[in-house]
């Protein structure tokens, strides 16, 4: 947690839903906390779950249409240091109960992503109700 | 990400740069792997990674337990101050070969 309070800053992208436009919202999230004056370890954690989450998205919600050209949004939002990340995608509907991380002591590939987003975040929510067009929406918290 | 690979003896060195992530991983395991396949001592030389994902730390897992069962090792060497707290995350950092 930080003692500095930031500025109220909300910002938001839209990319396609590739593993190639990872390495953008990477970009866009490092461009919104250097604008937020975070600091670099807090903002390296932030940008690795953000860009965990924005991979679930590519890997698990489009597994079946890795052809999509379809986007996804990703909203960056801070007000009274709490920061909010917002993830919007069109994808299979995502099954809350479903979402777990391997048990970290099972040493294997694969199963890392949700529980650094876990580990990084306060937390990680996917909120009910539709918001045409979108199918999923997956909210991340962070009180700073 | 790029790469350069050097030889020394019975060692291959993989010297990795850039960041590794899912857009990058299979170039990372077609670059990796077939050293270890072959029975060769590989060095990975992380200096120039300055990001790697938990896709990234697959190919670290699978390069350490390929190379168990090929009855070698892979090194894992001048890890970057960032990629380091994400093995250390992922709670590897006594699994792996890091020097």
């Amino acid at each position: 947690m930080s003692s500095a309070t930031l500025e109220n800053h909300s910002e938001k992208k839209a990319f396609l839903v590739k593993s190639s436009s990872l390495k953008e919202v990477r970009t866009f999230c490092r461009d919104v906390f250097e604008k937020l004056k975070i600091e670099q370890s807090l903002k390296d954690e932030l940008v690795l779950a953000i860009a965990e989450a924005a991979q679930n998205i590519v890997k698990h919600a489009y597994k079946d249409n890795q052809d999509s050209n379809d986007i996804m949004v990703v909203k960056i939002s801070c007000e009274d240091n709490k920061l909010q990340i917002a993830f919007y995608d069109m994808g299979t509907p995502v099954d809350p109960k479903k979402v777990k991380h391997r048990e970290i002591d099972n040493i294997k590939p694969g199963g890392l992503g949700t529980f650094f987003i876990q580990e990084i975040m306060d937390a990680v929510e996917f909120k009910d109700g539709k918001r045409k067009p979108w199918i999923n929406h997956l909210v991340l918290t962070k009180q700073l | 990400m790029s790469y350069k690979i050097s030889e020394e003896g019975n060692i291959t060195t993989v010297h990795l740069d850039g960041e590794i992530d899912m857009d990058v991983v299979e170039k990372a395991k077609e670059v990796i792997f077939p050293h270890i396949d072959s029975g060769k001592e590989v060095h990975l030389n992380l200096s120039q990674v300055q990001y790697m994902d938990s896709s990234g730390i697959s190919v670290l897992i699978e390069s350490h337990q390929k190379a168990l069962e090929k009855n070698t090792k892979v090194i894992i060497k001048d890890v970057s101050k960032s990629v380091l707290k994400v093995i250390m995350m992922a709670k590897l950092e006594q699994i792996l070969n890091l020097e």
